[in-house]
């Protein structure tokens, strides 16, 4: 029983942790947590919905549209918006991605309205394998867990292999230094945006056949990916991970032995008590101001 | 034994990571004394003004003021305890005035608890009567040091030299019995050095101040001081009156970057 | 950039282009770890301050010449202040008697968010804390007091100050780990708590669940206060009140205490600060302001339930005080009358004259009729991030620059 509870976990804890790393993507560029982020997985979801049930193309195609569709509303975000702050503090910058959020959920309200829709994936719930002794997943289950493997993966080969991620990484460390040694550290920082913001929409893409489409379906998971990523320690790519699935797992577990009804709050509870033991999360690592 | 002395450091020491800022230092002040510190840039003096404040937390030693162990105290107590300071690079409260700059130096000596603060209506009510007994003390210091002009001003939007003496200013207005001030002249024209120079003495004299500085201009260091303490690498090199210790030859050498 | 268009924007002042403005500090993709982001919250502030000093350079420079020290801190300065002060005191006690049972309610909410306001002011703009979660603060406040009053039969008054205090301790408790929690964390950390008072609240059966409570009528000494005028005296006496008691804080050693744990904290502990108790005493204070408004928005609204107090709310309460105008108290005011009308409004704008019709046209052949209510949210977000890109200051920025513009006005 228990290893089934795990499982069911790890496949929530898949989006929890791909919502997660998106934040963090755009956390190490700017120091920002990305407000927006969940609405902006959204609408690039309510996109590959009109593709593949309004227009009918093939779900293939329908993907990657949704996916450039994606990167290009990261890359606006930041080109259009943050760029402009007058004075681009901490506080000034989370209003701006508020505001976008609240723009993008008012957009897809007037659009959609509030009915609730499907996106059906080619990958059934219903249909599942029996992994022995009596624990199962569903095909879809198993496809979320897979697509999330898989493009963690491309992530970490990107960030480590490629010329464009080195920059990225360098940028992140040292924006002075990469400046100097000619990486145009504004491009890497739009460029961080679009690449979280098709991450959150690959994550949404996951979340919309299980639950339902509609303007408020990434609430949750928005807010699950933030504690997510303050449990591995926000700045930490693997911690964030990591804190999804434990996440995800944590929340079965007590939903299922302490408490159903509270089960949604066990997050938040993380939050404010990791917070207060680890004050950078489980991975991260803490600065001291230097007089 | 310690307790005789006004204030001492004992076997202070303080790493980070693998580098050794302050190493084993050990040295004591009299009441009443301009003890300077020289050293070249990193050789841990501000680290040691941090650590006596309790910004850094040693990792061994102990300081000694006034008879009594303040090390690791929090910060804000080591202030209540009577020790003031200045820093390297400014750190006054940009977005408030000068007034309000030097009011905070007496934070300490004032009493307005949040329920007094909050029925502060009236003339002769009890927040607002402290309020003006401690603006009088702040206007002399105003007046003292010559910031009239800058009274009302933002100090973001004062000159550097200007913010220089309105941070001098507010740790005067704490009245500390001692003070410590971290490169007081660093970044100052001939001409407010020289100002800068006659107030240090004005104010111990005035004040009777104890004062611990740290200073690179060396004829500054040796117009001023009573006694000279010279560290490099987080060690002590010498200490001892103004010419010994600028003629030793080990400080010389340092200073030389030999 | 954000130094350059500063620099064309302010090089005829010269005493603006002071190293300290024109350090790129903040800059995003910068990993500075010698600044928190949070010191350059104000330098336009100063900034603006600065120009209206030096637009009025004559009447400030007997700023030097010795005044009574008392004129600083006084409240209603000079005779023309105390005269606007009782024609505002005079329009608000006529007021309800002019305009229709549904603008006094609206005055009456418009009121409970200028306190709230006040405090999440106290401690975004001049303590310098995010907080996303003030709606719990507002929540425990709430229920304190209608539980307080329908299940203890505690007298109203005492009620609504005791939910005051128990949001305050909340805020006490959350105001601790802000002591070591750098800006982000701090942020998501209050959001953390909102969220959880809100599901907490709907599970548990004394609070009434999902539905929520019935609230009570307001009594103190036997005078009932639930008709529309007699709540709007009491809610706009109990707002003015709280409105100058942060007047005074602010302008006290208090006051300079959060600014100056907002400006360094560092310089401020040598001076005797002790950082962690104004940190956390912002939180507290701020729990306070937010609580006694809940308490008093549960009458004006007469009921309650968990829904009211979602994450939404804790973003419109951090949007008023960026709207208003932050570290400013004619902010919190502002920003709470405007947000609060907006918000109303929004839910009819479809009866707007010119735009209702438009929206309406948009509606029908691009969006959808029924969806159309949502337009508020594009509108509310569109505010936040033109004012954020355009007026960090606010509406508070925008009144100090018609105020300059009328001084000055033939020039
Ligand atoms: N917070 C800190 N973290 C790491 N290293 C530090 C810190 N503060 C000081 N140091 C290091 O300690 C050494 C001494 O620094 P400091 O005391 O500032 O020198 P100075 O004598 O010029 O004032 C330097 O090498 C500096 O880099
Ligand atoms: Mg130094």
């Amino acid at each position: 029983m228990i290893s089934q509870i795990i499982l069911s976990g790890l496949a929530i804890g898949s989006v929890y942790a791909l919502m997660a790393l998106a934040m963090s993507i755009t956390y190490k560029a700017s120091e920002i947590p990305n407000f927006a982020q969940g609405e902006m997985a959204m609408i690039s979801t309510y996109i590959a919905y009109v593709l593949l049930v309004v227009q009918g193309i093939s779900f293939f195609w329908a993907f990657i549209f949704a996916l450039l569709f994606a990167l290009v509303l990261g890359l606006a975000l930041e080109f259009v918006f943050i760029r402009r702050a007058k004075e681009p503090n901490l506080l000034n910058l989370i209003i701006i991605t508020l505001g976008f959020q609240m723009m993008l959920y008012g957009l897809a309200g007037w659009k959609w309205g509030a009915d609730q829709r499907r996106l059906r994936m080619p990958f059934s719930e219903t249909e599942t394998y029996d992994l022995g002794g009596g624990v199962v997943v569903s095909q879809l289950g198993l496809a979320t867990i897979g697509t999330a493997v898989v493009l963690m993966l491309i992530i970490w080969l990107f960030l480590r292999f490629t010329k464009l991620g080195l920059a990225m990484k360098a940028s992140q460390q040292n924006a002075m230094a990469a400046r100097i040694n000619g990486i145009r550290t504004n491009r890497i920082l739009s460029l961080s945006f679009g690449i979280s913001s098709v991450v959150g929409a690959i994550a949404g893409m996951m979340v919309a056949p299980v639950t339902t489409l509609d303007p408020g379906m990434m609430w949750d998971p928005l807010l699950k990916g933030f504690a997510a990523a303050v449990l591995g320690g926000l700045t930490s790519l693997g911690g964030v991970v990591v804190g999804g699935y434990l996440l995800g797992v944590i929340e079965n577990l007590f939903g299922f032995y302490i408490s159903l009804e509270f089960k949604s709050v066990v997050a938040f509870l993380i939050i404010v008590i990791v917070l207060y033991v680890r004050p950078s999360g489980l991975f991260g690592r803490h600065y001291v101001r230097k007089v | 034994m310690p307790e005789n002395d006004f204030f001492r450091v004992e076997g202070l020491t303080k790493r980070f990571g693998g580098l050794t800022a302050l190493d084993k230092l050990t040295f004591s002040v009299e009441k009443g004394m301009l003890f300077s510190i020289i050293g070249p840039n990193g050789a841990g003096k501000s680290t040691l003004f941090n650590c006596i404040n309790s910004l850094y937390r040693p990792d061994e030693g102990k300081v000694w003021f006034r008879g009594k162990e303040i090390t690791g105290l929090n910060p804000h107590r080591i202030a209540a305890a009577g020790i003031g300071r200045t820093f390297q690079n400014i750190e006054l409260f940009a977005n408030m005035t000068t007034m309000e700059n030097l009011m905070l130096g007496r934070h300490l000596h004032m009493k307005t608890g949040l329920f007094g603060a909050a029925m502060m209506f009236h003339r002769r009510s009890r927040a607002a009567r402290e309020e003006m007994v401690h603006r009088e003390r702040v206007e002399r210091i105003i007046d003292l040091l010559e910031l009239q002009a800058s009274r009302d001003k933002f100090v973001s939007q004062l000159p550097y030299g200007t913010r220089k003496v309105v941070e001098l200013g507010r740790a005067l207005a704490a009245e500390p019995e001692l003070l410590l001030l971290d490169e007081p002249a660093a970044g100052l024209n001939n001409e407010e050095k020289e100002d800068l120079i006659f107030w240090i003495q004005d104010i111990r004299r005035e004040f009777g101040i104890t004062i611990l500085m740290i200073e690179h201009n060396m004829q500054l260091v040796q117009d001023v001081s009573d006694r000279i303490l010279a560290i490099n690498f987080g060690k002590m090199i010498t200490e001892g009156e103004p010419d010994e210790v600028v003629n030793h030859p080990e400080v010389m050498k340092a200073y030389l970057g030999g | 950039m954000f130094p350059n268009s500063l620099i064309q924007k302010f090089t005829f002042i010269p005493a603006f282009v002071t190293t300290q403005n024109l350090q790129p500090h903040g800059l995003r993709s910068l990993r500075c770890i010698e600044t928190s982001d949070f010191f350059c919250i104000y330098n336009l502030q100063c900034r603006l301050a600065g120009h209206i000093m030096s637009e009025m350079g004559f009447a400030f420079m007997s700023a030097e010449m010795k005044r009574s020290y008392y004129e600083d801190i006084q409240p209603l300065k000079g005779w023309p202040a105390r005269v606007w002060f009782v024609v505002l005191v005079a329009v608000l006690v006529a007021v309800p008697f002019v305009i229709k049972s549904y603008y006094v309610y609206v005055l009456s909410l418009m009121a409970v968010n200028v306190i709230v306001a006040l405090g999440m002011n106290l401690l975004v703009g001049n303590t310098g804390h995010i907080s996303l979660g003030h709606a719990g603060f507002v929540a425990i406040g709430a229920y304190t007091t209608v539980l307080l009053i329908s299940g203890a039969g505690v007298v109203f008054p005492v009620a609504l100050v005791a939910g005051g205090l128990i949001a305050a301790a909340f805020g006490f408790i959350l105001g601790i780990p802000a002591l070591r929690l750098e800006g982000p964390y701090l942020a998501i950390a209050t959001l953390g708590f909102g969220i959880a008072v809100t599901i907490i609240i709907g599970r548990v059966e004394l609070f009434g669940g999902h539905m929520g409570l019935i609230v009570p009528k307001p009594e103190i000494a036997g005078i009932d206060f639930s008709g529309d005028r007699a709540l709007y005296y009491l809610v706009m006496g109990i707002a003015m009140l709280m409105g100058f008691a942060m007047r005074n804080i602010l302008k006290s050693r208090l006051g300079r205490a959060f600014h100056s744990v907002r400006d360094s904290d560092i310089a401020a502990a040598t001076l005797g600060v002790n950082v962690a108790r104004y940190k956390t005493l912002s939180f507290a204070i701020s729990a306070f302001y937010a609580g006694v408004a809940g308490g008093l928005w549960a009458f004006v609204l007469g009921f309650i339930n968990p829904g009211l107090f979602s994450f939404v709310l804790s973003i419109l309460f951090l949007a008023t005080v960026v709207v208003g105008g932050l570290g400013t108290i004619l902010g919190s005011v502002l920003g709470a009358v405007v947000i609060t009308f907006l918000n109303l409004q929004a839910e009819s704008i479809q009866h707007v004259p010119v735009i209702g019709e438009v929206l309406i046209w948009i509606s029908q052949n691009f969006m959808t009729v029924s969806g159309l209510p949502n337009v508020s949210w594009i509108f509310t977000g569109l505010i936040l991030i033109l004012i954020v890109i355009f007026e960090p200051l606010g509406l508070y920025g925008i009144w100090i620059r018609i105020k300059i513009y009328w001084r000055t006005w033939p020039f």
